[in-house]
């Protein structure tokens, strides 16, 4: 268990807590509101669980017979206590996808939002967010309380699975030592094959999703998928102004900072120093930049270029050095000896979180 | 996914408008009023998570970041842009 928010621009100490803090606020309705709660709805709906199984089961829950044990924090101080909480988020978005996939025939729904629950024609149908305020300490205490009541409704809902017999708790625990388990990450693997068969990268870049189809990655539901390539005459960077638009569906999630107000504003305004001042990345004043905003129903990501001294390495080493920056444009692709003195200091890999679904 | 029915094409002029004409509200601030060239042509693109139906054809626009900020760089955003927000750019010769 992990905190993955914490990587550039604060690798290795956070600076900015509150920043963090709203980060965790933001994923953690997101995960509640679109991830979670319409599942329940849905199963609901179709009496796979029932709310009286949901009240029974909460009504005789004992806390030895929980299924999720949360870790205790490690340490008193606020970098401890922040983390405590971003891991806490990880592994409530895990546990949705303990209870979304296969658990049960026709569980695997669509419920990313559109733009009728986004209030894009009437602000009646909008998914209501709940606002946060207060300072650090207030937001941090109120944030630990949601996660312990979320954290509820899931353990409850878990457990109504298994009483109603869709799963064995046996199961379930094998499931979630897998989801624990490093897989992986098909930004990597991705990438890694188009620095290694030309042919595939022409696919790739030329027709985005349908070059995945063929090499068996999980490619995703929707829209268009853009590959733009760096080289050494342009450097790209991928936003979405509006909101965080970002395949999720095949890279997982975004680092915190992207669907941070100051990126998506700063990065369209003085996009060279926005990538200086955030990502201490230099870009040559006379390289182009471009800036892709994802406004709409297509979805982009970085194609890096394939780092010096990278020779005759195979697929599988060439995907650990490919980062979820670099697939932004806010970083470069790892270069063997910066990835052995990560590896050295056990700087962990930017593994992204992957979504239920 | 239809290229067919797009009204613009690769290099074309174009000025996005500075009110929202009807229908998708996604395009953002920063570029209304302003002029661009169509860098990609996306057609019509179904998007299954829309249950209001389809939208008119998509674009990429190129602007110079000089167009939507006060800076001077070298530097181009590239901005997703719906047929119904813009109007052609008549070139100087």
């Amino acid at each position: 268990m992990s905190g993955k928010h914490g990587h550039k621009p604060f690798e290795g100490h956070m600076h900015d807590y509150m920043a963090h803090i709203k980060a965790v606020e933001e994923d953690l309705e997101y995960y509640r509101a679109k991830r979670f709660e319409p599942r329940i709805f849905y199963l609901l709906r179709r009496n796979v669980v029932t709310f009286y199984d949901l009240l029974k089961v909460r009504a005789s829950l004992k806390k030895k017979d929980h299924f999720f044990k949360l870790a205790k924090p490690q340490g008193k101080n606020i970098e401890a206590r922040v983390r405590y909480l971003e891991e806490w988020l990880d592994e409530y978005v895990k546990g949705i996808a303990l209870v979304s996939a296969r658990t049960v025939e026709g569980m695997d729904m669509v419920t990313e939002d559109n733009r009728k629950e986004r209030g894009d024609y009437d602000d009646f149908f909008k998914i209501k967010k709940k606002e946060h305020h207060g300072t650090l300490e207030e937001r941090m205490a109120n944030l630990q309380q949601d996660l312990a009541d979320y954290s509820e409704l899931l353990e409850v809902f878990v457990q109504a699975l298994i009483l109603r017999g869709w799963a064995t708790r046996e199961d379930l625990a094998q499931r979630w030592k897998q989801l624990h388990d490093e897989r992986p990450w098909a930004g990597g693997v991705i990438v890694a094959k188009a620095w290694s068969d030309p042919e595939f990268k022409k696919a790739l870049l030329d027709t985005g999703r349908e070059a995945l189809r063929e090499m068996g990655v999980h490619q995703g539901k929707v829209g268009k998928l853009v590959v733009v390539e760096n080289t050494d005459q342009t450097h790209n960077v991928i936003v979405c102004t509006l909101c965080s638009c970002y395949p999720y569906d095949i890279l997982g999630d975004t680092p915190w900072w992207y669907k941070h107000e100051s990126y998506r504003t700063n990065i369209v305004q003085n996009p060279r120093a926005c990538v200086k001042d955030m990502f201490q990345l230099e870009v040559p004043s006379d390289k182009e930049l471009r800036v892709w905003d994802s406004t709409s129903d297509v979805r982009y990501f970085v194609l890096p270029q394939r780092p010096a001294g990278t020779e005759g390495m195979s697929e599988q080493e060439l995907a650990k050095l490919v980062t979820v920056d670099s697939l932004i444009g806010a970083g470069y692709a790892l270069e063997p000896s910066q990835l052995r003195e990560r590896e050295a200091a056990h700087v962990e890999a930017e593994a992204p979180r992957v979504r239920p679904d | 996914m239809s290229e067919m029915a797009s009204k613009y094409k690769i290099g074309d002029a174009v000025m996005v408008a500075n009110e929202n004409p009807t229908g998708n509200p996604r395009t953002p601030k920063y570029v209304r009023g302003k002029r661009g060239v169509v860098g990609l042509v996306h057609g019509i693109l179904e998007n299954i998570r829309d249950h209001r139906g389809i939208h008119k054809p998509l674009y990429t626009v190129k602007f110079d970041l000089s167009e939507v900020s006060t800076c001077h760089d070298q530097v181009s955003i590239w901005v997703d842009v719906h047929e119904e927000w813009l109007s052609e750019v008549k070139q100087d010769s």
